[in-house]
């Protein structure tokens, strides 16, 4: 009698075990071994998934990438050029000015790209100097004239003998001075 | 690349380490030290350098020291000669830049003596000290607190200033 209830409770459990897991057929259903939870092998692997909730990065390594992009389109170039010029040209070395000869004004600079610098895009400084010292002179020349300007309106305008500060009146002629019927003609 | 100091002017004493007298069997770390550095850091870099001098030794560019002929000063100019003026201040900075670096040599000299002499400077360096004194004295009664904007007028006015005061004070 207990041995029946016992069975059939057995068979609902079975009943309610569902046919298609792997280990429930009937050869090891009753047979199979109870595990012991406290004797597994825990591995702790590369650690449980997580999503994490952050703020997004995405713009700030946009902004990363497109900097570095940007500085290292022109600046791997810049370096390569740079420093194959500094191998293979190479700097200047100092020496005495030989007899007689005049040096152009790009020698007198040490670095290749200067001495470039200096003789395709700058002009010399000797013309530099000469540029400064015509400014010099132009405006020299217009303070002088400005200074003499000065002088002849004081001048003229004292004794009265030059072209300048002439007022200008009536003709003479016209006057009639012809004896008159009434006082107020 | 700044140069090594004057060989000549500055020859270095005598050596005067004792021939090395082995007495242990143990190895000298000092010496296994000094070969580590050689090895892995001196001839590297030697031959990097030996390299690059034979690559660049085909196309040997020159330069050379640019000299300026003296101009009339800004005591020999007539009043108003303003291409006299203009001259006579570019003969002043040019004057000045010297001076800067003449100061920066002396400097420099002193550093060297400092440094070869260690502790005891003070004795043994007098005349570079005495030396360096004098020319910044030198410097700062032409060229001191004239500003940045200074200019031959004004170096003219400070020397006319030393001279009244110098004057004035023998009188």
């Amino acid at each position: 009698m207990v041995g029946m209830s016992v069975l059939r409770s057995a068979a609902a459990f079975a009943a309610r075990l569902s046919p298609l897991k792997s280990g429930n057929n009937a050869a090891n259903l009753l047979t199979r071994t109870i595990p012991r939870t406290d004797k597994v092998a825990v591995r702790w692997g590369h650690g449980k998934k997580l999503f994490v909730i952050k703020p997004s990065d995405y713009y700030d390594r946009r902004f990363l990438h497109l900097l570095r992009y940007y500085i290292l389109l022109t600046g791997i170039p810049v370096a390569i050029i740079v420093t194959s010029i500094n191998i293979f040209i190479g700097e200047a070395e100092l020496v005495e000015t030989p007899e007689g000869y005049e040096p152009e004004y790009w020698e007198y600079y040490k670095h290749p790209i200067t001495r470039w610098i200096a003789r395709n895009i700058c002009d010399s400084p000797v013309k530099d100097y000469e540029k400064m010292m015509a400014a010099i002179q132009t405006e020299k020349e217009k303070a002088d004239w400005r200074l003499m300007e000065l002088d002849v309106r004081r001048q003229m305008r004292q004794k009265g003998d030059g072209p300048w500060f002439q007022v200008s009146t009536l003709n003479k002629e016209l006057i009639d001075n012809s004896p008159k019927a009434t006082p107020d003609n | 690349m700044p140069s090594d100091f004057d060989k000549g002017a500055y020859p270095e004493p005598p050596r005067q380490t004792p021939a090395v007298d082995k007495q242990t069997a143990l190895p000298n770390p000092a010496l296994i030290l000094s070969k580590l550095f050689y090895y892995s850091v001196d001839l590297p870099v030697t031959t990097f350098r030996d390299a690059i001098d034979s690559i660049r030794s085909k196309n040997k560019a020159v330069y050379y020291h640019q000299k300026f002929r003296r101009v009339p000063d800004l005591t020999d100019c007539q009043e108003g000669d303003y291409l006299c003026y203009y001259e006579a201040e570019m003969q002043w900075r040019r004057d000045y830049k010297v001076d800067q670096e003449i100061v920066k040599v002396i400097q420099e000299r002193l550093r060297a003596c400092q440094q070869r002499e260690g502790a005891s400077y003070m004795e043994n360096c007098a005349n570079e000290i005495k030396q360096f004194n004098e020319v910044a004295k030198d410097f700062q009664s032409r060229y001191g607190d004239l500003g940045a904007y200074g200019s031959a007028r004004k170096c003219l006015m400070k020397q006319k200033e030393r001279m009244m005061a110098a004057q004035a004070q023998s009188a």
